[in-house]
């Protein structure tokens, strides 16, 4: 009896929430990449495996840090996607994953095309502006 | 429309860009110190101002917000005007924030300049966005760890070695 009202409540709520999902998705990861990057051992490590594939004994070596303290920056940037860790060989490997840092840079452009754009509204504006105060003279 | 206009420089962590209006300078400032005007143009062509506070004086808030409605997508955010010359420079700092004026500290923050001169009857409008905060993201734009589009990674590389070399 109470079946199909329950699951159209349920799949109208997997729906809503899908949809609220759908529209922040790039500013949370974007936010997540923002997050990782700052901080300069992150930064090195992913300098470092810009060199290529590299284990976290080779990874903390430069470093003063702690094995556990370099897993910790391992994971921030792994969330992120900013690496991928190998599954095959037992010391897993990681190395750098860069289309997060693709996502930045579009992110960038997106903010010069705002600016382009909304100038040329406001060359419209103005246009408009002119005609009208010359329309009242 | 001459060669010049709109001229657009990136540099790593400065987007400057550059326009010239056919219109009196006060004109073009007035365009940006009320609500009422600024809904009438701010924003790209799909994300327009819905709504917008403004006290337009040094250490006054403008909190706005930009929907694309299409997309169902919306964005508020808060400046603070640091400097007002009128009819020659806007400077406002802009942060990410809800619809309750609070800041969000991970999206980087923005410094803006709009400078406005005259020239040859018209205006000149140059725009200066700096991108200041995390603290960090500016050295990581200035470091160029962030390939641009068209790039290669190989030019990936290189920056991170020299920042490496930096750190080290």
């Amino acid at each position: 009896m109470f079946a199909l009202p329950t699951l159209v409540l349920y799949y109208t709520i997997r729906l809503i929430s899908q949809l609220v999902k759908s529209m922040t998705p790039q500013r949370d990861a974007l936010s997540e990449t923002f997050a990782a990057l700052a901080d300069p051992t992150r930064r090195a490590i992913l300098a470092d495996l810009a060199r290529g594939k590299k284990t976290v004994n080779e990874l903390a070596e430069p470093f003063d840090l702690t094995l556990p303290a370099i897993s910790k920056h391992l994971k921030v940037l792994e969330r992120a996607q900013l690496i991928e860790r190998s599954r095959e060989a037992q010391y897993r490997p990681c190395s750098l994953h860069s289309e997060p840092l693709r996502d930045v840079d579009r992110w960038l452009e997106q903010y010069r095309k705002f600016f382009e754009e909304s100038f040329d509204r406001l060359e419209e504006y103005l246009r408009h502006l002119k005609t009208k105060q010359g329309n009242e003279r | 429309m001459t060669d010049t206009n709109p001229r657009v420089d990136t540099t790593d962590t400065e987007l400057i860009l550059t326009r010239i209006f056919d219109a009196p300078r006060k004109l073009v400032f007035a365009a940006y110190s009320s609500c009422e005007q600024i809904k009438n143009w701010y924003g790209s062509r799909s994300c327009l101002v819905v709504e917008c506070t403004m006290d337009f004086r040094v250490g006054g808030f403008w909190h706005y917000c930009l929907r694309d409605p299409r997309k169902g997508e919306e964005s508020w955010s808060k400046a603070v005007y640091q400097e007002i010359v009128e009819p020659e420079l806007i400077a406002y700092s802009n942060a990410f924030a809800d619809a309750e004026g609070n800041i969000n500290e991970t999206m980087p923050k923005t410094q803006s300049r709009v400078e406005l001169s005259d020239v040859d009857g018209k205006t000149q409008l140059t725009l200066r966005v700096i991108f200041s905060s995390p603290s960090d993201l500016q050295q990581v734009l200035g470091m160029g760890i962030i390939p641009r589009t068209t790039e290669a990674l190989d030019r990936l590389e290189q920056h991170l070695e020299a920042l490496a070399a930096a750190d080290a």
